[in-house]
């Protein structure tokens, strides 16, 4: 007896044994169809006695284990069913024969047999015996369990005749000596008559009563025979069948203590049987009292104190299987006896939940030498003991023993190892060593276990994988490996573990996919998220240029509709954490979006990545991968990950992508608490056009000052003073939707400066008209610049150039050079190097373009896009007008604008103004130019810049007589134009005096004859805001004689028709009056009107200064009557 | 037996430093002596008058803080052994009910014999557990002599949660634990 059966447990002592064997060639499907029908008749409760019968059932059992039948009952081979094919009626002889000798091998203990006949019809068949049943098919066997029931039965019936047979004391006879098959020789001439050898006999006999009794369904019987063959076999010194006597009784009351049996579902058996076997021994618990009285063999065990007596208590049942596994020690050849009683033990002691001891049990089972032992029991051995110790709650002892059988599986003596069942064996240690292979377990828990033998298990995983030719389980556990276990490796050990991956994946590149093993098991994908390890996740804006704005009324239309409340303590603070998770910025449908990572290698070598991407949710993204290489042991590194939105809506930012070592792994942000975020949902709005601005003018290289707002680009160019240049910006649409609105609006951002006139302008007619700007296609917009900036320093006053006291009050055109040309030295040229210097500063003009566009889907979601061109301009100083005057022109409408020119540039200009002749300038040369110029109405003028406003105070209306209003002048210095406004404005009022239907001014000489009444109008316009008037106007004739003499007394020569004296009424503004009268002239000659007004208003007659009035002079020429005319 | 005790408490100082060593100890010097588990002792004899071949602290949380053999190139032997002598430590604390907690003896005794070793057990209050695996054929080493060994090993871990650079769960890296421990290593009176 060699091979131990470490399934037995101690209910087994009560069963009986029968072999069911197949005979012939039986399919083996079809056998274990058959088999599994048949052991489901595991217990027949026997109809007369109340008793059960327990069967146990082997398709395969030793005949050398059937020789200890007699010092175990339930080792006897009682009974035998063989299942065999049979096609035609001319096997079934042979096929007979088989059975029978198959039936010879068991001879010697079967009950009884049967034989089961699958296929075979006709005659045979038809015949009824008791030992053989026909069927036509395997299918086609309705009553197989009754048959076995039957079997059963007539099995009970023989037990109990050899159980009665025995039990009855004939003292008179002699008792045969039981021995095992070791013991038979040492008996061989020993003396069978001496009292010793009797009780020997006695002993042995009761012990075999008592398997019988407790086989039979007699509990109480058994108990009592053990007793007394305890006592019998104690006295002789029996030590073996003393042991079993024992054992017996230990199994005895395990059956009576635990009904529910002690094997448990770890033994591997079938649960329905373990069910059925359950609700069977509670069955067989109720009707035990009812056997003690159904039988009346031994009178002494049918007492209650007795039967409370005999059976042992859990505490005795532990110390006798001590006593028992004590005494199978003493024999080798009991090796297989000791190791299955300490199995029943430690199981009875699982049940009992007393593990300590069990271990001790189980600690003895190791030692227990069983000679030599093929590989495949010592792997049986090893897996039987992980199993019992997984039993008593010791796990890792149980995984350290599954691991040694897996490792025994692998042996180098087995001839062909069996990789995949270490594999299957290495799995089931996994938890033993509390290791998952759940990467997301390891993360969470605080569990670290016992890395070093963690290690281990998987490098043995990976090999044993590997072996088995399943890479791609190798590469699994690798990366598990290398994800849990990084920190306790030595760079070595990464170096070779990261080595062997990438041979690995050479082969099978590793995954995201789930592996399912053959049994059922799952490997959860790994992801490498420590291969470079994240530390923060940053969204990134888009760029300036490309970050849509939403529009503001939309945008308040939108928060209204969230909530009807402007605010609320509970909504904001639900909304807090929403906020905390969304991110202020959009992403735009269609344009490329970043992400940035912080990583860093943790690997004492290079890590090379490929495919890092990111994963998203919620919209349709395009990832576009990125490959990267990090030193060894970097410190944190910034890798930006981008993508592409194809539509819109909320994206989340799940996690990334990579593939290192050919390892892909999807890591998501969720499994990942070490990684900082500010959150990774983020809206993406529908797409928008996208421009790109380019320019005439180059880049600027610097900065804006104010750099507040990011630009997009900026120009920069260097321009005079006054120059205009013109600037080219095409815009052209590189996006995918059309452009739909283009609006332009410009920001000067240089306060500082004083600015006259306006710095940018454009006309965006014509490009709007282009739109929709279809993609690809650009549109052109002509900025004109313009700079006007007062290099004066600030001080305002220009030098005067009349000394006839008319004030003039100029531009702020003066400069700084006045003090130096203070001694009027017109055409001494100017300028030490060093007064040069003073002067010439560069002003720079800076301004910021926004383009605002929009268009495509966006635009209906209320977005558009800015784009901004900053435009620095560095303004040199070009012309100064230092000094600044008026001269009265002949003309009463037109004055002489005298003005000094300096040129401050290095260069040669020509100022050329309207109407005069070019006037040459040398670099630093001062000149004076008179330009003719008309004088205006400043009201009408449409009040061109704020110098205007000064002059539109009343009060200075009044005083000054004449001032200057904008006019140009412009000058020319090669393709340089300088503007220049001054301003020369009529007078408040003024006064058209008409003679002969002529309108006379300074210059023109009014011809009339004498003699002929001459009509005069005086017509007053009043171009003031306020009313004038009323006035009353005289007209006085005067001579001059050119010698400083004027004569007034003309009576005799001039004689009104009518009053020379007009009265003129309140005149509004812009309204007129006229006055109508006529003058006589009786002689020839030159005269002169003088037309004085007096303010009427207050009554009193007050001359009002003519200049008020820009009163012209009236020249009227008198001439001799023609005469014909007189003729 | 108990009147082989070699080892005496010792003397504190009345500082602050070992008022909070006696603290953590708690009843770590109570000397009441337990029975060994011995099945089977001696199959092979094999002379060696080493102390203890492997000395393991081993975190509340079942992983090793420290673990040192003396055939250093068979060590993971070594952490295969003490790994499941954890069962029997785990059991053998569960086996105290919950109530007698404070009243257990730290000293486990004998966890299991194996062939060539036996490996014993001590619990801290902050379960906290060392083993100490013995040659078996060092039939001279007494219980009590496990005793004293587990105590210095309890004091000089005492001294290293005390170092306030050390992280609690950290291996120990302590040069003075280093030595205590290779001092029960070497060579046995």
């Amino acid at each position: 007896m060699s091979i131990p059966d470490y399934m037995q447990c101690a209910e087994d002592h009560q069963t009986v044994l029968v072999v069911v064997q197949p005979v012939g060639i039986v399919p083996e499907d079809e056998f274990f169809r058959i088999y599994k029908r048949i052991t489901s008749v595991a217990q027949v409760s026997i109809r007369d006695s109340q008793r059960n019968l327990y069967i146990r059932y082997r398709h395969h059992y030793l005949p050398e284990n059937n020789e200890w039948g007699d010092f175990q009952t339930h080792r006897k081979v009682v009974g035998l069913i063989s299942v065999t094919t049979c096609g035609s009626a001319k096997e079934w002889p042979q096929t007979s024969d088989r059975f029978h000798c198959q039936k010879d091998v068991f001879g010697a203990t079967l009950y009884d047999s049967r034989l089961l006949v699958f296929g075979l019809q006709g005659e045979i068949a038809e015949q009824q015996r008791t030992d053989v049943a026909f069927y036509p098919s395997y299918d086609d066997c309705p009553d197989v369990e009754k048959r076995v029931e039957d079997f059963v039965e007539s099995i009970f019936i023989v037990l109990e005749s050899k159980r009665l047979d025995r039990a009855t004391d004939k003292s008179g006879d002699k008792i045969p000596l039981l021995c095992v098959p070791f013991e038979k020789k040492d008996f061989v001439g020993l003396d069978t008559d001496s009292r010793h050898y009797k009780k020997r006999c006695q002993g042995r006999m009761r012990k075999h009563v008592g398997d019988l009794c407790l086989q039979a369904g007699m509990l109480q019987d058994a108990l009592v025979h053990y007793h007394m063959a305890v006592e019998l076999l104690r006295s002789v010194n029996d030590f073996l069948w003393l042991g079993a006597a024992l054992e017996g009784l230990c199994s005895a009351s395990v059956i009576f203590h635990y009904p529910g049996g002690t094997a448990g579902k770890a033994s591997g058996r079938e649960p329905s049987l373990a069910h059925g076997q359950g609700q069977a021994a509670d069955a067989g618990k109720r009707h035990r009292p009812g056997a003690l009285t159904a039988n009346g063999i031994s009178a002494d065990t049918s007492s209650e104190i007795g039967r409370a007596k005999n059976c042992l208590g859990p505490e005795d049942i532990i110390e006798k299987y001590k006593e028992a596994i004590s005494y199978y020690g003493k024999y080798k050849n009991a090796g297989v006896i000791e190791l299955e009683a300490c199995v029943k033990a430690v199981r009875v002691l699982a049940i009992q939940k007393r593990a300590m001891e069990a271990s001790e049990f189980l600690q003895n089972a190791v030692y227990i030498n069983l000679g030599q032992l093929s590989e495949e029991e010592k792997i049986q051995r090893y897996s039987i003991l992980s199993e019992l110790y997984h039993l008593i709650g010791f796990h890792r002892k149980s995984a350290f023993f599954k691991r040694v059988a897996a490792m025994q599986c692998v042996a180098p003596t087995i001839p062909e190892p069996g990789w995949r069942a270490c594999y299957k064996l290495l799995l089931e240690t996994l938890s033993g060593y509390s290791l998952c292979l759940d990467p997301k377990d390891f993360s969470k828990g605080s569990h670290r276990g016992w890395a070093a033998v963690q290690v281990r298990l998987l490098h043995e995983l990976v090999y044993a994988s590997r072996r088995m030719g399943n890479p791609g389980l190798s590469v699994r556990h690798l990366s598990f490996l290398l994800q849990t276990m990084l920190d306790l490796l030595s760079d070595q050990e990464k170096k070779e573990v990261t080595q062997s991956l990438e041979n690995y994946t050479s082969k099978c590149p590793g995954g995201m996919e789930v592996l399912t093993l053959p049994d059922g098991l799952k490997l959860p994908p790994v992801p490498l998220s420590k291969l470079p390890i994240v530390r923060s996740v940053k969204l990134l804006d888009l760029p300036v240029s490309l970050r849509p704005h939403k529009q503001k009324g939309l945008l308040e239309n939108n928060m209204s509709s969230k909530s009807p409340f402007i605010y609320s303590p509970i909504i904001m603070h639900t909304r807090g954490e929403e906020r905390t998770k969304k991110i202020e910025f959009r992403w735009v449908q269609g344009d490329v979006c970043e992400v940035q990572l912080m990583v860093y290698n943790p690997m004492p070598f290079e890590l090379r990545v490929e495919h890092m991407g990111l994963l998203t949710s919620g919209v349709e993204f395009e990832a576009l991968p990125a490959a990267l290489s990090l030193p060894a042991e970097s410190g944190l590194y910034p890798v930006t990950l981008v993508g592409v939105p194809r539509t819109a809506g909320n994206i989340n930012i799940s996690g990334y992508h990579t593939s290192v070592f050919g390892v892909t792994s999807d890591c998501l942000l969720d499994g990942l608490p070490s990684v900082r975020t500010s959150g990774c949902v983020v809206e993406v709005i529908p797409s928008l056009p996208r421009l790109q601005l380019s320019t005439s003018l180059p880049r600027s290289a610097h900065p804006l000052r104010p750099s507040k707002e990011e630009l997009s680009s900026s120009v920069s160019v260097q321009l005079f003073n006054g120059e205009t240049q013109q600037l080219t910006i095409t815009l052209e649409n590189i996006g995918s939707e059309d452009l739909e609105t283009l609006e332009v609006t410009s920001k000067t951002c240089n306060t500082k400066e004083k600015l006259f006139g306006e710095f940018l302008s454009w006309d965006l007619e014509e490009a709007v008209s282009q739109l929709p700007l279809k993609p690809g296609q650009s549109v052109t917009l002509t900025v004109n610049v313009k700079v006007r900036l007062d290099f004066s320093g600030g001080e305002n006053l220009l030098q005067d150039l009349n000394d006839d006291g008319i004030s003039v009050t100029g531009l702020p055109i003066s400069s700084p050079l006045r003090q130096v040309l203070k001694p009027r030295a017109e055409t001494k040229p100017l300028g030490s190097e060093s007064s040069k210097t003073d002067y010439n500063h560069v002003k720079t003009l800076e301004a910021v373009m926004t383009f605002k566009y929009s268009g495509g889907a966006g635009k209906m979601e209320g977005y558009y896009r800015d784009l901004s061109l900053g435009v620095h301009v560095d303004v040199e100083p070009s012309v100064f007008f230092t000094r600044v005057s008026t001269l009265p022109a002949t003309r009463t409408r037109q004055c002489h604008l005298l003005l000094d020119v300096f040129n401050s540039t290095e260069h040669e200009l020509m100022v050329s103004a309207n109407n005069n002749q070019d006037l040459v300038l040398h670099p630093s040369e001062c000149q004076r130019m008179a330009i003719q110029v008309a004088k205006f109405d400043f009201h009408t003028l449409p009040q061109p810049d704020q110098e205007a406003v000064r002059y539109t105070n009343p009060k200075l209306l009044e005083e000054e007589r004449l001032h200057a209003q904008a006019s140009m002048i412009s000058s020319t210095l090669g393709s340089l134009s300088v503007s220049l406004s001054l301003s020369l404005s009529l007078c408040s009022s003024s006064l058209d005096v008409v003679v002969n239907g002529k309108p006379c001014d300074c210059d023109i000489i009014a011809d009339c004859k004498v003699g002929d009444a001459v009509p005069l109008e005086v017509k007053l316009t009043n171009r003031s805001k306020n009313a004038v008037g009323p006035f009353a106007l005289t007209v006085v004739p005067f001579q001059d004689y050119q010698n400083g003499v004027q004569n007034y007394d003309l009576q005799d020569a001039v004689t009104f028709i009518g009053s020379n004296t007009f009265y003129i009424d309140m005149v509004k503004p812009t309204e007129n009056s006229a006055c109508m009268g006529a003058l006589l002239f009786l002689y020839t000659g030159d005269f002169y009107l003088n037309i004085k007004f007096q303010d009427d208003s207050a009554g009193q007659g007050k001359e009002l200064p003519p200049s008020w009035f820009g009163l012209p002079s009236v020249h009227i020429k008198a001439l001799e009557a023609p005469i014909e005319a007189g003729a | 037996m108990l009147t082989r005790l070699k080892t005496q408490v010792p003397l504190f100082s009345m500082n602050s430093y070992t008022k909070l060593r006696e603290k953590l100890k708690l009843s770590g010097l109570s000397l009441a002596s337990t029975h060994s588990h011995v099945i089977r002792l001696g199959r092979h004899s094999r002379h060696n008058s080493k102390m203890a071949v492997c000395i393991a602290v081993i975190a509340k949380e079942n992983y090793p803080l420290f673990i040192r053999s003396v055939p250093v190139q068979n060590e993971l032997k070594f952490h295969y052994t003490v790994h499941t002598s954890l069962d029997v430590v785990e059991e053998k604390i569960s086996a105290v009910g919950k109530a007698m907690a404070d009243q257990r003896e730290l000293y486990l005794g004998l966890l299991y014999p194996t062939e060539d070793y036996k490996v014993y057990g001590y619990v801290t209050n902050s379960k906290v557990k060392f083993v100490i695996v013995v040659d078996s054929s060092n039939t001279s080493l007494r219980d009590n002599e496990i005793r004293s060994m587990f105590r210095k090993l309890h004091n000089s871990f005492t001294d290293v949660m005390c170092n306030p650079f050390y992280n609690p769960g950290d291996t120990i890296q302590s040069k003075a634990f280093d030595s205590i421990v290779s001092a029960m290593m070497v060579q046995a009176s």
